[in-house]
């Protein structure tokens, strides 16, 4: 091979590299504006339950799904991903105040995001996937299921509904639903 | 090749250069991953800068990202089945021949000679899922599921039993059971509704959950081939709140959606051409 050749190697070589460190310092670039700038960071809770129990556990029967405000005043939305719904389908919450999703699944695995917001996990069952955040646009937001979790993922949606802090007044056990619209 | 003086200083060049990218994008991730987004993201988690640094770098527990007050509710469960390894071993197990025995002298009398009911009043069996039948069954003796009829006969027997009748009325064979896929009738909207479900209400096709293994809830019954007064006598139930015992409201959601006319044309569709 002639030095020219190898020469040339080198070049090709080196502007394909440029081209790879590139495409990964953009995607990192990416991640960190998001994580920074949008509050998006992956859920870092890690808490157990038994999913063939869920059902019948107090946290997650049916009576205690949906918003509640507790007794310190912190705000706790319950949801079970099940196929092919969420239950409840839509979930009222003031704008502009910490709230606490709490999600879990019986059955297989789901996942959700709450378009123009940052909650976005994946729900496993066997596991409680908890999210906190701000919600500051008012209005019902669209919470598809975005993993893959049956013949009728597609049809697999719910609502929240963010109410203007001023609205958002829970019942005398600090429970608030949607009221049918 | 013969290694020439040049060479050997070219490659040192390159080793250190490549060396020092390395290190760089260490270093930049250490500062950034540890340190940069923790202590920007902490105060979304409600914690201080310290302590997101310290579970960043794995020295202090990530959960709970926040604790959370004891949860005051109790329990209210609608249905008492669950699908553990072991109550699938109890239906896997299963005789069905003492079942058969059972069969004929409890259910027969309203069910019919096997399992095909010959009045409107009570449903077809045979053919029937067997995990749907045992979870209907347990539901009747828990008092999840309440009727007039069923529940006394469901509280006589014991969880093999059950097992034992569910695997008999699940044995039967494509051809001599009443229940199982049908030609369906001709009626292209409601034909879409069971297959393609209905986006726009966020309903999920019937058949994503009572086809014959699509992976949906193991307690979702056949529906095909029942007798559609049946079926629209439960839509209605789970509608009106006088059945509930669908574990996470999956049917009183779906069919508070329906519409009565949609109720009776897919109690039609499901009855098929027999």
């Amino acid at each position: 091979m002639s030095e020219a050749d190898e020469r040339a190697i080198v070049r090709s070589e080196i502007r394909w590299a440029v081209v790879a460190i590139a495409a990964v310092s953009v995607i990192m670039l990416a991640v960190i504006f998001a994580a920074i700038a949008m509050h998006i960071n992956p859920p870092s809770n890690v808490e157990r339950i038994n999913p063939q129990d869920l059902h019948l556990s107090a946290e997650f029967t049916e009576a205690n799904l949906g918003t509640k405000v507790e007794a310190n005043g912190q705000i706790t939305a319950r949801i079970v991903a099940t196929q092919f719904a969420f239950v409840p389908r839509c979930v009222v919450l003031p704008a502009d105040r910490p709230v606490t999703l709490r999600f879990s699944s019986p059955d297989v695995i789901h996942g959700l995001l709450v378009s123009g917001t940052n909650v976005n996990t994946m729900v496993v069952p066997g596991y409680v996937s908890q999210v906190h955040t701000v919600l500051r646009k008012t209005g019902d937001l669209l919470m598809p299921c975005h993993e893959y979790c049956g013949l009728g993922h597609s049809e697999m949606s719910g609502t929240i509904r963010v109410v203007p802090s001023a609205q958002f007044r829970p019942g005398p056990d600090g429970r608030v639903a949607c009221a049918a619209k | 090749m013969t290694e020439q003086p040049t060479g050997g200083r070219e490659r040192d060049r390159w080793g250190f250069a490549a060396a020092m990218v390395v290190a760089g994008v260490l270093l930049f991730s250490v500062v950034m991953g540890l340190i940069v987004l923790p202590v920007l993201q902490a105060p979304n988690a409600g914690i201080d800068p310290w302590t997101a640094i310290c579970r960043a770098v794995g020295l202090k527990a990530g959960s709970p990202a926040q604790p959370q007050p004891p949860v005051s509710a109790t329990a209210a469960p609608v249905s008492q089945v669950r699908w553990t390894p072991a109550t699938l071993k109890i239906l896997a197990a299963a005789d069905p021949r003492p079942g058969a025995a059972l069969a004929q002298a409890v259910c027969s009398a309203c069910h019919g000679e096997a399992g095909l009911s010959p009045s409107t009043d009570f449903p077809h069996l045979s053919g029937q899922s067997g995990a749907a039948i045992y979870k209907q069954l347990s539901d009747f003796r828990s008092g999840a599921r309440f009727n007039a009829q069923m529940t006394p006969v469901a509280k006589k027997l014991t969880d093999e039993q059950l097992a034992q009748i569910a695997a008999y009325y699940g044995s039967f064979s494509r051809r001599a059971a009443a229940l199982g896929p049908r030609y369906g009738i001709g009626d292209a909207a409601i034909s879409r509704l069971a297959n393609r479900g209905d986006p726009a209400r966020a309903l999920p096709p019937c058949e994503s959950c009572h086809a014959r293994g699509v992976g949906g809830p193991p307690e979702a019954p056949v529906l095909s081939g029942q007798q559609r007064e049946y079926l629209y006598r439960q839509l209605r139930a789970f509608a009106g709140g006088q059945r509930g015992n669908d574990v996470y409201r999956r049917m009183r959601d779906v069919s508070s959606h329906l519409s009565d006319d949609e109720m009776h044309r897919l109690a039609e569709f499901y009855q098929g051409l027999s």
